[in-house]
């Protein structure tokens, strides 16, 4: 058999649980279909996309070409916790990508008005005058899933494959900037990279209070998945912040400034902001009163073994697997309903690869002929869980509602 | 997060010898603007895909309104400075609207 994405879910699902899982676990695809398709219909309304095969990539979800922004296919999450670099999402703001980089060559400058020491951080010092750390750690779009918002909002219309899951081997940033021999008077720190915008405006740079560029957990990754990072995931350096939304971790990572006042770019604000209150929510169609910037996760878990509208043999064992993570407390239980949520049972964890990390969860039963609405609900360490219906805001950030995957069994 | 050992980390220096450089070569647009009898149709082609690809715009939900359209417009002029001149602008919109929104004819 050779060794296809296909074929590599295929020998999983049969391992998992037999020949009946295998076909209940492609749901609505044959096998056929899902090996050779060029196109994939998300399940909203305009929802037909194109897959097609970028440089270091498998085909993915084009959500657009230019600059690139590639959505991992659902069935990715169930070949296994870690997201293999060639199907890793893709998300980029400006047109403006290099051509080429030289990974020897390449340099990060740092400075900023409250780093009392700039200097120029080279490849070379980056591997072998800092001690190395490694995290396993979810990267996940803030707009991740927002096509399935309801009320609509407009922007990226992703549906759940903005995310994905890596072993990343890097420098924790605070070991670079003690070595600018940062100032009683820095507030934040900021970081862009070699991707430029093309008209001059709108250069892609994000921020950090210092507070947490200087917790230990920051790092800037030079390995993704014991390889070099793709040059579409930010080769040859990307800064790492586990356990927050994507937009921080900026890619092929060429300036670093440390400042002694709050960076209010077009990416810091207007843009990537929710409603500073407790849920991050407000009332559909409205506006909120006052916007902070997107910070840690909330608590997701997803069904990977079977899909919405699957059916599968009555009568037969059915042994249903997914993932759930969050912000970094780590996953303590997943719940699970096969009556859309009117009695819970508790799932079976399966092995820590860290609180950053994809958690797997199991659980199973005999169905009898019939429908189901199967659901899960993630807790972390903290107690704080998903919302049972979907919280809603205007730029469709953070969504993890407990998800339905509605089966027949016959 | 935990420290790596010697060993791992000396491995890792002789990998990074090998790092080097790498080109990247992108695929074509999987789609173009889509064609219209609208004025506004060759000032899109002449002023928004020459930065960006047209997903952006076929792939909104049907219910993004005209207010949608006229503030993404101003801001590709005002934040990311493309040259598109202030005259053209309400002709774009109505493109984009008629095209891609709520106003589709459909």
């Amino acid at each position: 058999m050779p060794d296809t994405p296909s074929n590599r879910l295929r020998r999983r699902l049969v391992v998992a649980g037999g020949a009946g899982i295998a076909s209940a676990g492609l749901g609505a695809f044959s096998r056929a279909a899902y090996a050779q398709r060029t196109s994939i219909e998300l399940p909203v309304a305009n929802g037909q996309r194109h897959l097609v095969a970028f440089p270091e990539k498998r085909p993915l979800i084009v959500l657009t070409t230019r600059p690139p922004q590639l959505e991992t296919p659902f069935e990715v999450f169930n070949d296994g916790l870690i997201t293999p670099n060639d199907a890793f999402f893709v998300r980029y703001h400006n047109n403006g990508l290099p051509a080429s980089i030289d990974g020897d060559r390449h340099v990060i400058k740092i400075g900023g008005n409250a780093a009392g020491k700039p200097f120029v951080l080279t490849m070379a010092d980056l591997r072998t005058q800092y001690k190395p750390v490694e995290v396993v750690a979810v990267n996940q779009c803030s707009g991740n899933s927002r096509a399935l918002f309801n009320p609509r909002v407009t922007g990226g219309q992703l549906t759940n494959g903005a995310m994905g899951n890596a072993r990343w081997v890097g420098v924790p940033l605070k070991d670079i900037l003690a070595r600018a021999e940062i100032k009683d008077s820095a507030k934040q720190v900021t970081f862009d990279g070699l991707d430029t915008a093309l008209m001059g405006g709108g250069d892609f740079v994000k921020a950090l209070d210092i507070g947490q560029a200087m917790n230990g957990e920051v790092m800037i990754a030079y390995q993704m998945n014991g390889a070099d990072l793709p040059m579409l995931n930010g080769y040859p350096v990307r800064l790492i912040v586990p356990g927050y939304y994507g937009t921080y971790w900026v890619k092929h990572l060429s300036e670093i400034q440390v400042i002694d006042q709050v960076y209010d770019g077009f990416w810091m604000k207007p843009a990537y902001r929710i409603p500073d209150n407790a849920c991050n929510c407000v009332e559909p169609g409205t506006a909120p009163a006052a916007t902070r910037p997107i910070g840690r996760f909330n608590v997701r878990s997803f069904i990977t073994s079977v899909t919405d509208g699957a059916r599968v043999p009555a009568g037969s064992p059915l042994a249903v697997r997914g993932i759930a993570f969050d912000g970094g407390q780590g996953i303590r239980e997943v719940a699970w309903s096969a009556d859309g949520g009117q009695s819970w049972r508790e799932a079976a964890l399966g092995q820590e690869l860290g609180r950053f990390s994809f958690r797997e969860f199991t659980f199973g039963f005999t169905p009898q002929a019939g429908a189901y609405d199967l659901r899960v609900r993630a807790f972390n360490r903290s107690g704080e869980s998903q919302p049972m219906q979907a919280l809603w805001n205007p730029s469709g950030y953070m969504r993890n509602v407990v998800e339905s995957v509605k089966i027949q069994a016959s | 997060m935990k420290p790596i050992t010697p060993l791992v980390a000396a491995a890792l220096v002789a990998l990074a010898a090998a790092a080097g450089a790498k080109d990247l070569a992108l695929p074509p647009d999987t789609v173009q603007l889509t064609p219209s009898p609208l004025p506004g149709y060759a000032k899109a082609q002449a002023n928004c895909t020459m930065c960006h690809s047209a997903e952006y715009m076929l792939y909104q939900p049907p219910s993004a309104a005209r207010p949608y359209w006229d503030a993404m417009v101003h801001r590709m002029k005002t934040v990311f400075k493309a040259p598109i001149a202030d005259e053209d602008m309400p002709e774009i919109v109505d493109y984009l609207a008629a095209t891609y929104g709520k106003q589709q004819m459909k």
